[in-house]
């Protein structure tokens, strides 16, 4: 279970890094790093394939001076919608792990 | 002296290293043979390889040769498979994708139960609205053969009790995810927080009482 709420969380944050314009995968590494949420880019490229298959996400290639060509990423219209969802439920998740915590100091 | 391979990795000549160039195959081959069996396979080996390109590229620069220190470089960045072991996203779907099913499994059902949470939880498992209906079921197997008493019991031994959210959406055959999780979630943390007030208040009108008792008989012996 823990495992699939980091990956939740992981593709949350993935997507909002991305809601904010055109990206490619080590920029987003670099982002995710810094919040110490992922450490190796070698677990980015299966999750960035799959919200891609699932139609939340898109590509466009663009040429590269340092080597083959990238892959940019950007949100769909679909991923937008998604992504809205998902926030949605994120905030009802922290409210009510909030309360929860709250109940619990309040009772001590 | 050192003998040098040419190789294409991701559409890009390289020269490199005849040790380098071993370690770095053992590393793809490693790479491939761990995605294997996810989706996309063939275009998340392709990602792989391009990146190793780039990083590679931009590390040699104005070398002709690539080293063994540069792979070690560009793997370090990419990360081992041993690295995506703790990390496997690469699998399975995420926590917020409603298409993951759960098996369905048979669970007592402790929230709705009568003795043992037996025919509740057959309820839930067979999609039958109302427990009730199986209640009646074990009550005329118990009357009519017998049956209905020692099978019952039997069930309440071996029939775990569904204690995690997990559980109870397994129990009911309900896909998991973050909406599933939240709403069992706050169904629970309402659940405490009844119960902590029920306790609260019990607590004091049991003070109350104590105090009017305390109250009560040093009036008496006065």
């Amino acid at each position: 279970m823990k495992a699939q709420m980091r990956k939740g969380v992981l593709e949350l944050c993935i997507l909002s890094i991305i809601s904010e314009g055109e990206a490619y995968p080590s920029d987003i590494i670099q982002k995710l790093k810094e919040q110490e949420l992922i450490v190796v880019e070698g677990t980015m490229y299966p999750l960035l394939t799959r919200l891609k298959n699932a139609g939340l996400l898109g590509y466009n290639w663009q040429e590269s001076t340092s080597g083959p060509p990238r892959k940019y990423y950007h949100l769909t219209e679909e991923g937008t919608s998604f992504l809205k969802d998902l926030l949605a439920t994120w905030n009802k998740l922290v409210n009510v792990v909030n309360q929860s915590t709250k109940n619990l100091v309040g009772n001590e | 002296m050192n003998k040098t391979n040419n190789v294409n990795i991701g559409g890009f000549p390289f020269t490199i290293d005849d040790d380098a160039y071993a370690h770095l195959q053992k590393y793809l081959d490693k790479i491939e043979q761990h995605f294997r069996h996810s989706e996309g396979y063939e275009e998340i080996i392709d990602d792989i390889e391009n990146r190793m390109a780039e990083l590679l590229n931009e590390r040699i620069r104005n070398k002709r040769i690539v080293s063994m220190e540069d792979v070690e470089h560009a793997i370090g960045i990419l990360g081992t498979t041993a690295d995506f072991g703790a990390d496997d996203f690469s699998e399975g779907r995420s926590a917020f994708d409603s298409s993951y099913k759960t098996g369905k499994k048979l669970f007592r059902d402790p929230d709705d139960k009568i003795i043992g949470g037996v025919c509740s939880g057959l309820a839930a498992y067979f999609g039958i609205q109302d427990p009730i209906w199986v209640r009646i079921g074990f009550a005329i197997l118990a009357l009519g053969a017998g049956i209905g008493i020692p099978l019952y019991l039997l069930m309440w031994a071996l029939v775990p009790e569904a204690l995690t959210p997990k559980d109870f959406l397994s129990m009911r055959g309900e896909p998991i995810n973050v909406n599933n999780i939240a709403k069992i979630v706050e169904d629970q943390v309402e659940n405490i927080s009844d119960q902590l007030s029920e306790l609260g208040s019990d607590w004091k009108s049991k003070r109350r009482k104590k105090k009017s008792e305390k109250k009560k008989s040093w009036k008496d012996r006065h």
